[in-house]
Formats: structure tokens, C-alpha cells, sequence
């Protein structure tokens, strides 16, 4: 089975070569998405298979969906998007993969809530219960981890997926595309491993109210 | 009576631009046109424009008038906004395509590597004399 992760890397120069040498040691194809950083985090993914490199940023909803196209084309038969900062576990993927390989299981999405996330500050434990809640009402799914970056889809799944949301509310995006195209989902329990880093690179709550504008904007044009 | 002209042909004009973006954004083309047409009858029918600034609280029907001017220039603001983002994903698609294509290009070249040029065969054939 050709499991490949995806990376969507934007100046993680200090970081990405060690988050790839984890996961190539178990054995993943690994594509990274250069998007388009200023430092050289193209030069420290030299270990990766395949290295996609954006001329421009774009966010990392384009780029997650660069990488999963190149995958899909390569005959990918499971696609895992996993983070550049070094937060997930490489572990972790194989769980989600054999989720993914249930019967009737396209997307196996890691959920940080089931599993362990210490070191999480309260204000981001609140923020993702409440985008939750707000995915819970506005798609129907019943998940507890809406903005995890680590999931597991199958080739059918990842063809369901068509980004279009290049920056932060791609996975909000993401889950309504799986909502609305009845695909089995399950949530997996992983760990987030939160480190100074990790944290200046999260979410705020500015970014939420972003996330929910683009998510707005979006349902104003074709 | 000119400026009520001038006023008129202005929001005709954002009728007609609202009536070209319906395809691509019809919520923002309806509050145009919504807006702007309450606009040209508010312009030729003063004392009804009174009469609804009373009502809303506004006071005069000229800054009615005005508000809604307001409203349709937010509006129109807004469709900008919809069309960057809009031609924000036409420049997705085509940084994509460009680095998918390098990354296939590369990708094809790592599998296997182009062959070295072959060694020019020693021969008398094309060899000049001393």
C-alpha cells in the first residue's frame, strides 16, 4: 500500500529536516510543499521524496492541496497531511492509516481531544471547543478536533477534497467537502506535542475571526 | 435638477455594473441593485424621500439619499474584495500548475537519471588530417 504524507512547509527551515527524517524513518513517501519561503526550507528538505516548491505563499490550504494532487497522481492509496512544526507525532500516522483502512472509512482525522495535548494554554483549548461546536452546527459532523493538522484519507476520500480556501480555514473547508460528500469519517487519538515554536505558529483568536470571514466571502461568489 | 440628473445617471451606472456581476456574485449584484434603484426614486420623488427619512429617523430625504449612497459604495467595495480573492484562486491554479510541472520534471529525473552523453566513437570518419 503507497501511504504518502504531505508537508506544507513555510519557513520551517529550523525544523522541517527533522520532522521529515521521522517519517521517512517509518517507512512514508513524503512530498513537502515549499510554499514559497523566504528562508531555506527548501534546502533542509533535501531528505524528502519529492520536493514541490510554490513560486509564491500562498497559505497552507493551497498548499496541502498541491501535495495532495501530486500524490493522487503518483498513486497514492492513503494520504496523511501532517505539519511542518514538528507538534505531531510521526507515531501517529500509522494509526490513522489503519483507521483509514476500516470498511467504509475514507477520512481518519486525528483528534488531539481524544488523545493527549499537554502544554495546551487554555485560550487555544477554548477556541478549538468553540470551532467544534461551530463545525458541529454548520456541517453535522460530530468531531471534537476541527483544526488538527495530522488526518489520514483514502484515494477516494482525497479525491473528494478541492481546497479552495488557500489560507487557515482550509479546514473548516475540508470538513464541510466531507460532510457534504457522505464519506465515512472516524477520529483518531493523537498527540500534539506543543512547544514554544509550535505555539507562535498557532491559531488566534484574530485568526478565528479571519477563518470565519473567508468561510463567509466565500458563499458571496462562484 | 442637475445634480438629480447627474445622481441618476450614477446609479444607473451601478445598476448596470450590479447587472454584469450577477453571474459571479449575485447576492452583492441584488443589494446593488436593491440599494440603487431605492436610490433613483428616492432622487426624483423628494417629499417620498422625506417621508422615509422620517420614518427610518434619519430626518432629511437628502441624507437618505446620501446614506444609501453610503451603502452602495460599501457594496461595491465588497464585490472588489470578492474579485481580488477571486483572482487570488485564478493565480492559485497557475502557481500549481507551475510547480506541479517542475516537481514532475524533477521527480521524473530522480527515478531516472538522464543518461550521460555518449563518448564521441574514435574513427577516421569526420577526423581532419594533421
Amino acid at each position: 500500500m503507497r501511504v504518502w504524507v504531505v508537508i506544507a512547509a513555510y519557513n520551517e527551515a529550523s525544523v522541517i529536516g527533522r520532522v521529515i527524517n521521522e517519517v521517512k524513518r517509518r517507512g512514508y513517501t513524503v512530498v513537502v510543499v515549499d510554499d514559497g519561503s523566504s528562508d531555506r526550507t527548501a534546502e533542509a528538505s533535501a531528505a524528502a521524496d519529492v520536493l514541490v516548491r510554490h513560486p509564491i505563499n500562498l497559505g497552507q490550504g493551497a498548499a496541502l492541496q498541491t501535495g495532495i494532487d501530486f500524490a493522487l497522481e503518483r498513486g497514492a492509496n492513503v494520504v496523511v497531511t501532517f505539519d511542518a512544526d514538528g507538534q505531531h507525532r510521526a507515531a501517529d500516522i500509522e494509526k490513522l492509516v489503519q483507521a483509514s483502512r476500516t470498511a467504509d472509512v475514507d477520512f481518519a482525522l486525528g483528534s488531539r481531544f481524544l488523545g493527549c495535548s499537554d502544554g495546551m494554554p487554555v485560550a487555544r483549548r477554548v477556541l478549538l471547543k468553540a470551532a467544534a461546536l461551530f463545525t458541529q452546527l454548520t456541517t453535522g459532523l460530530r468531531i471534537s478536533d476541527t483544526h488538527n493538522g495530522l488526518r489520514a484519507m483514502t484515494r477516494r476520500g482525497a479525491r473528494v477534497v478541492r481546497l479552495r480556501q488557500n489560507r487557515m480555514a482550509h479546514a473548516s473547508e475540508m470538513l464541510s467537502q466531507i460532510a457534504a460528500s457522505g464519506l465515512g469519517y472516524v477520529e483518531v487519538p493523537v498527540s500534539i506535542e506543543y512547544s514554544a515554536y509550535s505555539l507562535a505558529k498557532g491559531q488566534t483568536i484574530g485568526d478565528a475571526l479571519t477563518i470565519l470571514l473567508d468561510l463567509f466571502a466565500r458563499r458571496l461568489y462562484r | 435638477m442637475i445634480a438629480q440628473t447627474v445622481l441618476s445617471m450614477l446609479l444607473i451606472g451601478v445598476v448596470v455594473y450590479a447587472a454584469s456581476e450577477r453571474r459571479r456574485s449575485p447576492v452583492v449584484a441584488l443589494l446593488s441593485i436593491i440599494a440603487a434603484t431605492a436610490g433613483l426614486y428616492f432622487t426624483w420623488t423628494p417629499d417620498h424621500a422625506t417621508q422615509a427619512a422620517v420614518w427610518a429617523g434619519v430626518g432629511r430625504g437628502v441624507d437618505l439619499v446620501l446614506y444609501i449612497w453610503v451603502c452602495i459604495s460599501l457594496i461595491v467595495l465588497l464585490n472588489l474584495h470578492l474579485k481580488l480573492r477571486s483572482q487570488m484562486e485564478l493565480i492559485t491554479v497557475m502557481a500549481r500548475t507551475i510547480a506541479l510541472a517542475e516537481a514532475r520534471r524533477r521527480f521524473s529525473e530522480k527515478a531516472a537519471p538522464p543518461q550521460a552523453l555518449p563518448q564521441p566513437v574514435s574513427s577516421d570518419w569526420g577526423a581532419f588530417p594533421d
